[in-house]
């Protein structure tokens, strides 16, 4: 397939050249075999070491080459998320974008009172339903880390209200093996069993090692009942470059690629050819705050060769996109998360998380959801290229209208003009317009939208059946983690 | 210019193989070592803390200098009995349970360490026995406990109320951080102080033992 990626008529876009690629991926090889991974999990340990990897001190492990090639091999080229409705979602592959939300912002923005405050289960549900009506979020995350249910419960109690408040598929964040256990049976109760599931899967599951070079257990758990259940997942680390990675960004993509494979090959050994998407996130450390910041040029960079190696593995990549750094929903907030939405789309990253996020991800703000639906919109226009058909070409319009004419009332505008990008939040009328309707910013308009969704949006409801087993679920999860019941 | 002098530009400079060196010549020189850490090692790094403030320095840059100081001082300590070794306190961190996180602890641990704190380091994924026994070994005026994940910081409670049954928790400040971790939950398990960054950790550290 080469790196790069194309879109639409003429479309193309690359970080790396094929040269690139190649340099990188000899490079991550390099580590794999000769400074290898610190796997805290006894059985990729051993699975592992039959596969004919060299283990140390128990749980330091040197992944030759010829693992890394056999994974990369038996690995799925494409992977397919459905909805709710066993329709057809996310086709991650080729150079296909797909964007949702992120998970577990600790801080909600509250678009009506405009404060600073920790997130409910009413507020997910909210946000959650805002999403299934926005058009161009195609999948949620859980948005909010709750503050009103027992914490073990957390990643439990998001899923439910996910799965009930919206028909798209989720990608999920679970603490540990048995929430996701119980996040599969909640998902198999919503699509009529585990075979359909599996079949038609539902959700992605968010796993990641701890950078530099280490596995954790609880990640290796998830890695491996995923690859068992046939759920798809990924093995991501957020990198921090200057910190956890180095702060090049051709090193970070060294090393995160050394862990994406390393995760991979633990991945295919237990199930080959099971589910998995590639991917790693950067957030640069800022050496004055020592805050890790999303979206820097350089973490930009990173995506598309991240991007670009996915290509040249013929792996569905993962990433990020319209998220910032900014307090408030204001010029920065658009500024660096439009960058990253635009950029991630020219990439062709398949499947990009973490719109809506604000301040490095601890605050969630839903004015910049619908701001970032609208400029996904505009991203999607561009992916489309241009049309060079003889219709498109117009040369009879452009000879029926001749010198001195008017294309306005010709059939060609007629028929062609809905082709184009058309706003729903973006203000094209004139000052005196504008001034008229209330002089309203597009944060102002992105409130009044959320707030007419949330008044009108009812998404289609689960069965009584469905609920009820739900909570069956959740009853015996919150008496099994000792929870208060609520 | 001075030894001393210089020795503290080495410092600022984060020239860490000349500190050394200059600090082996000044020691052969019969220079006195509790001079050597105050008017040179240490007066570097206080120009170095000025300028961070300031945002003339970058930390990588103050890790450097922070580096100069300990290569240094690594050369004069056999020569200071140990009651005399000047510090601002000692401090015991470790990440909790589950948690493999330890670039933020590490940075703690670093500016600290270059704020004048003896540091003891439990490393990762330390429970609330572990905790407890190091308290009893090194007996720490404070501890910092860090977690990255929210599914991880429930642990920091296990290690205060850990303390409180072994009746150590008033021989000890706890301070707790991380990126899930803020104020509220601070107050909320009970904990002796939070700071958002590794530069108010070291503030909160001095503010809780002065």
């Amino acid at each position: 397939m080469g790196v790069g990626s194309s879109h639409g008529n003429g479309l193309f876009f690359r970080t790396l050249t094929e040269k690139q690629a190649e340099e990188i991926h000899l490079a991550s090889s390099r580590i794999l075999e000769e400074t290898g991974m610190v796997i805290h999990h006894q059985e990729a340990v051993e699975l592992l070491r039959q596969a004919g990897a060299q283990v140390e001190n128990g749980n330091r492990v040197y992944f030759p080459n010829h693992l890394v090639k056999k994974a990369l091999q038996s690995a799925p080229s494409h992977v397919t998320l459905y909805n709710r409705n066993g329709e057809t979602a996310l086709q991650l592959q080729g150079s296909n974008v797909y964007f949702g939300t992120g998970s577990d912002t600790l801080n909600y923005l509250d678009p009506v009172s405009q404060e600073r405050r920790k997130w409910h289960q009413e507020d997910v549900a909210n946000a959650i339903r805002l999403c299934d009506k926005l058009p161009n979020i195609d999948f949620v995350m859980s948005m909010g880390l709750l503050c009103d249910v027992d914490r073990r419960m957390i990643n439990r109690e998001q899923y439910a209200i996910m799965v009930q408040n919206t028909v798209k598929p989720q990608v999920v964040i679970a603490e540990d093996g048995d929430t996701l256990r119980d996040i599969i049976e909640m998902a198999a109760s919503a699509v009529g069993g585990k075979e359909r599931l599996r079949q038609k899967p539902l959700f992605m599951i968010y796993t990641e090692p701890t950078s530099p070079l280490q596995h954790p257990q609880d990640s290796v758990d998830k890695l491996l009942i995923a690859a068992e259940n046939g759920v798809p997942t990924n093995f991501a680390c957020g990198g921090v470059a200057g910190a956890s990675v180095p702060t090049t960004v051709g090193g970070a993509l060294v090393q995160a690629n050394a862990e994406a494979l390393s995760g991979l090959v633990i991945h295919q050994l237990k199930a080959p050819g099971a589910p998995f998407v590639y991917g790693y996130g950067n957030s640069p450390l800022d050496m004055r705050t020592m805050q890790a910041v999303y979206g820097t040029p350089e973490a930009v960079l990173f995506q598309g060769g991240m991007v670009d190696l996915a290509h040249y593995y013929e792996l569905p990549s993962w990433g990020y996109a319209g998220c910032c750094n900014a307090k408030v929903c204001d010029e920065q907030a658009i500024a660096e998360s439009t960058m990253f939405t635009l950029m991630g789309a020219l990439q062709g990253c398949n499947i990009m998380h973490d719109v809506f996020y604000m301040e490095f991800g601890l605050t969630g703000s839903l004015e910049l959801l619908v701001i970032s639906n609208e400029v996904i919109g505009r991203a999607r226009r561009l992916l489309k290229g241009i049309d060079t058909d003889q219709e498109s070409l117009g040369v009879e319009a452009i000879m029926r209208v001749g010198p001195g004419g008017n294309f306005l009332g010709d059939d060609h505008t007629a028929n062609h003009f809905r082709e184009n990008w058309l706003p729903d939040l973006s203000d094209f009328n004139n000052y005196e317009n504008w001034s008229e309707n209330g002089s309203k910013t597009m944060v102002d308009r992105a409130r009044e939208r959320i707030k007419q969704i949330l008044e009108t949006h009812q998404p289609k409801l689960v069965t009584d059946e469905v609920r009820e087993q739900i909570e069956t679920i959740l009853k015996r999860a919150r008496e099994k983690v000792g929870a208060n019941e609520k | 210019m001075s030894d001393f002098n210089s020795l503290a530009e080495l410092v600022i400079k984060g020239d860490y193989n000349g500190a050394q060196t200059l600090t082996q010549r000044m020691v052969g020189n019969g220079n006195d070592p509790l001079e050597i850490i105050n008017q040179g090692l240490m007066a570097g790094m206080n120009v170095v803390g000025v300028r961070f403030k300031a945002g003339d320095m970058y930390v990588p840059e103050v890790m450097m200098s922070a580096k100069a100081m300990s290569k240094g001082i690594e050369v004069v300590k056999p020569l200071i009995a140990d009651k005399d070794m000047p510090t601002a306190g000692k401090v015991l961190v470790g990440t909790v349970k589950g948690d493999l996180h330890d670039i933020g602890k590490n940075l703690v641990l670093m500016m600290m360490e270059s704020a004048g704190f003896e540091i003891i380091d439990l490393g990762v994924d330390i429970d609330a026995e572990a905790f407890v026994k190091a308290v009893k070994e090194h007996k720490p005026q404070v501890i910092g406990m860090s977690a990255l994940l929210t599914t991880t910081m429930l642990s920091m409670k296990d290690t205060i109320e850990a303390l409180k049954e072994e009746g150590l928790r008033d021989s000890v400040k706890i301070i707790v951080g991380g990126a899930p971790i803020s104020q509220g939950f601070a107050d909320e398990i009970g904990a002796d102080g939070y700071a958002p960054d590794a530069a108010a950790a070291t503030d909160l550290c001095k503010r809780l033992i002065a």
